[in-house]
């Protein structure tokens, strides 16, 4: 058992022989494989099981089953009758592709997602989260059972028309590699929508607002899947489209394919954080993730930086990169600075430790000086590679270095208004509770003004049509910014100079502002915690040997 | 060195709004006790044993279960808690041992040990005929006991029972009362919350009377009737010169109340054993003729009534 004392269980065996009997297989190759997979089940997730079960037996499972191979077996006749006589000496498999293809999105693409969202906000709705919550499952385990139940789906409607996709192959007309090409990007797409149904479940368990966020996902889930097919079943029919004997198509089917993974993981991980416990640490686990995305973003654009040589790399490097942040640290800084006794067992120690480490912890000044960290980080990268590249002569350079006022505005402008909006969230937090999404609202309000307001002030003045850029301009980001990649910033020297100073004091003010959060040190764990934990793992004390010049647990 | 109590609840206050749902609870609860958690709806009881059971956390204080905190150590709390909230929390489409099944696995059982978990769960609920019945299928008393075992199905050293015998017919609730006492006698800790106090009085060994989110009374009943109720009502049969009876009793400063029904007088008197016993033997010097004299038991709804006043917030 590996939870529960076993010693102590009245459920535990006398027997030793018992379980070692269902443990060890012997006999027949049969009974070997029997006893593998019943050992294999006992690992399964439980929600895995439990939703196997309940799927298998559910209405709404038998009806998009039946209703699955109904419309395959209808396409089939429909579309060999179409084809007929042609079907015989014609390839034809392109075209009941289409048809097959298109059958199968639905379920796989609008269903499944929807019904991993239905799952879990109806544990949420009926009672049935909270029993589950204090079972041994941590919400990770819950968030990933209801996904594995998904894709569990996903695999019963692959396999019901994979007879009729296998007979689309024998027609001719299309290969092996487009078929699974299609099947593997629409598996992978059905993983990351389900995600995100799972994450929106979590968003509010109001009942009026899981209503509207149910409309919206199903509008939504029926968006990506018409367009998903309309643009693959183009790609089926138009055969010249595809590209598979470029290897630069496979690297971005790689860069894509890392993204799709590191996004589905994230959506997990923000869902799990979404119906943690109230004590848990919420936050760590999405920077250290956030952290990840950053790494693979500036890993690729690396990589295609050096191998195509081409400078507007580094432009869409810069601004994906300051959107992404933005946007992350918006939601970052909606966090309270609040850790609990549970949280601060396990904060870092020594300096080293409390350096690095203190701004992955959960708290709004923690998160602004995370985000800021990873823009100066990318900053640098881009630079460096900028540089490096001007110096080695192999960018082809297009004006001088105009990328570098380009970039550094781009960060700049997103540590100003990160750090504005936060100042402004910190007063509105005297006058009472403020949550993420008001954050959020905040700086993409103060975004939006700092673009609007001096476009009209300057219209106001100068009238429309005869407006040009001027240093009124400064908020504007989007005009500034474009002006910067155009080269025209140049005659305007003061406007960098101003953003960059601002973006210096507005971050060391925020700096200020986050001293309580640093100043949090790591609690001792109670004693009959520790009891507690030598008594389910007697043999951790003996590990602890070694010291870390991060950590310090002596002190535990 | 005393014996520590499994249930600590530490100064508990659970704020909404400026609604006080919990507002400063303390009460222990010590190993094998059947402890019974009584108040008018809206009291707070569901409210603290939710922050009790992990599902909420306090705005102030703290409850500690086998020495850990709800707050700080929730995921050790929870392996030493079964809880039974006043809704069933069932799935469709799920039969009984498929759902004791299931949260036998979440709990981390695992082989032989999850099939000796279920045997023994519905034998001790007697679902083991019922093991293949859709869950949508069972009664109510049915799938209280079901509820029941999937709370004991981890084997928990601590049980919190929220309203268990609401809507049951009687002999579903003393089959249940029988399983709660079962229970307790093989050493769990029980904290039970019920709107039928005779049954409450007869599993509990101590109980906790809570109204406005604010404890008033916690103990046995007979120590509640002592500590809130000044009053005992005394009943005494005379043979003859009722009336005479009557009015000496009127002229004491310490009977109040006096009703005569027949030979019968009832009467509240103020004081403890000793003036009761100075009582009747001042009436035997007087001469009456008593044939009974005795304290008329308060029952546990009595103690209810007394100490709460049915307010509501």
């Amino acid at each position: 058992m590996s939870s529960i004392d076993s010693s102590s269980s009245p459920f535990a065996s006398g027997d030793p022989t018992e379980i070692s009997e269902a443990v060890i297989p012997k006999g027949t190759l049969w009974q070997m494989m029997e006893s593998g997979i019943e050992l294999g089940g006992e690992r399964l997730n439980p929600i895995l099981v439990k939703e196997a079960r309940q799927a298998l037996k559910s209405k709404q499972f038998v009806i998009t089953f039946t209703l699955l191979l109904l419309a395959g077996w209808v396409w089939s006749m429909l579309g060999v009758a179409l084809l007929s006589p042609g079907v015989y000496y014609a390839p034809g498999g392109r075209f009941m592709l289409s048809g097959y293809f298109i059958i199968l999105t639905i379920p796989v693409l609008v269903i499944v997602p929807f019904s991993a969202f239905r799952s879990l906000a109806a544990e949420r709705e009926d009672g049935t989260f909270e029993l589950l919550s204090i079972t041994a499952l941590s919400s990770r385990q819950i968030v990933t059972g209801k996904l594995g139940s998904a894709m569990l789906q996903m695999l019963v409607y692959y396999s019901a028309l994979a007879p009729c996709i296998a007979f689309t192959y024998l027609l001719r007309g299309i290969d092996i590699v487009t078929i699974v090409f299609l099947l593997f990007w629409t598996l992978v797409a059905s993983v990351l929508l389900s995600s995100i149904g799972l994450v929106v479940a979590t968003v509010s368990r109001a009942r009026h607002w899981q209503v509207l966020l149910s409309v919206l996902l199903l509008v939504g889930l029926c968006f990506v899947t018409f367009f998903w097919t309309l643009s693959f079943v183009s790609l089926i029919v138009d055969a010249q489209a595809t590209a598979f004997d470029d290897t630069d198509f496979w690297l971005a089917m790689a860069a894509i394919m890392t993204f799709c993974i590191s996004h589905a993981v994230m959506f997990v991980l923000i869902a799990a954080a979404q119906i943690s416990f109230a004590s848990d640490n919420r936050s760590t686990k999405l920077r250290v993730m956030l952290l990840v995305q950053q790494t693979l973003w500036i890993g690729w654009m690396a990589f295609f930086w050096i191998k195509f040589e081409e400078e507007e790399i580094l432009y869409i490097l810069v601004s994906v990169a300051c959107l992404y942040w933005a946007f992350a640290g918006a939601c970052l800084m909606g966090e309270a600075a609040i850790l609990s006794p549970r949280v601060k067992r396990s904060l870092p120690q020594s300096f080293l430790g409390r350096m690095c480490f203190t701004w992955f912890n959960p708290g709004s000044g923690t998160g602004y000086t995370f985000t800021v960290a990873n823009l100066l980080t990318l900053l640098l990268v881009t630079i460096v590679a900028g540089l490096t590249a001007e110096l080695e002569g192999f960018a082809a350079a297009r004006g001088g270095f105009d990328w570098v006022i380009f970039v550094t505005l781009a960060v700049a402008y997103v540590i100003v208004y990160l750090g504005v909006a936060r100042l402004v969230t910190l007063l509105l937090r005297q006058l009472g509770r403020v949550t993420m999404l008001l954050t959020f609202l905040v700086t993409l309000f103060l975004c939006v003004i700092g673009v609007a307001l001096p476009l009209f002030f300057q219209a106001w003045l100068e009238g429309y049509s005869r407006m040009s850029y001027s240093i009124v301009q400064m908020s504007n980001w989007c005009w500034t910014l474009e002006e910067a990649a155009d080269g025209n910033l140049l005659t305007f020297s003061l406007v960098p100079i101003i953003i960059y100073c601002s973006a210096v004091v507005v971050f060391f003010l925020n700096l200020l502002f986050a001293i309580y959060e640093v100043e949090q040190v790591r609690l001792a764990t109670p004693e009959r915690v520790l009891q507690d934990e030598r008594e389910m793992h007697p043999s951790t004390d003996e590990k602890r040997g070694g010291s870390s010049p991060w950590d310090d647990l002596k002190a535990t | 060195m005393p014996e520590q109590p499994v249930i600590d609840m530490r100064r508990l206050h659970r704020f909404f709004g400026s609604t006080r749902a919990v507002n400063d609870i303390s009460f222990e609860v010590m190993k094998g006790e059947v402890f019974g958690y009584i108040g008018p709806n809206g009291a707070g009881k569901t409210t603290s044993m939710r922050i009790l059971a992990t599902l909420d956390i306090p705005t102030y204080g703290d409850a500690l279960v086998d020495g850990f905190s709800v707050i700080n150590d929730p995921d050790r709390v929870r392996r030493r808690l079964g809880f039974m909230p006043d809704y069933f929390g069932t799935y469709a489409d799920v039969n009984c041992r498929e759902y004791l099944d299931f949260f036998a696995r979440a709990y981390g059982l695992r082989g032989n040990e999850r099939r000796r978990a279920l045997a023994h769960v519905m034998g001790f609920t007697k679902l083991d005929g019922l093991a293949e019945k859709p869950i949508r299928g069972l009664s109510k008393g049915m799938k209280q006991r079901l509820c029941l075992g999937r709370s004991m199905i981890h084997d928990p050293s601590v049980l919190i029972l929220d309203e268990p015998a609401a809507g049951l017919d009687p002999r579903a609730r003393i089959e249940l009362r029988q399983m709660i006492r079962e229970l307790a006698d093989n050493g769990k800790t029980i904290l039970v919350s019920s709107h039928i106090l005779t049954e409450l009085a007869e599993m509990c060994d101590r109980v906790g009377i809570i109204e406005r989110g604010e404890l008033l009374a916690v103990g046995t009943v007979a120590e509640i009737q002592r500590g809130q109720i000044t009053h005992c009502q005394i009943k005494a049969r005379v043979l003859e010169n009722v009336a005479a009876v009557a009015t000496w009793l009127e002229n004491r400063g310490d009977v109040e109340s006096i009703r005569v029904d027949g030979q019968l007088i009832r009467f509240s008197h103020v004081g403890e054993s000793d003036a009761q016993a100075a009582l009747l033997r001042e009436m035997i010097l007087a001469e009456f003729a008593i044939a009974e004299f005795g304290i008329e038991q308060r029952s546990l709804e009595d103690v209810f009534m007394h100490v709460t006043r049915g307010v509501v917030q």
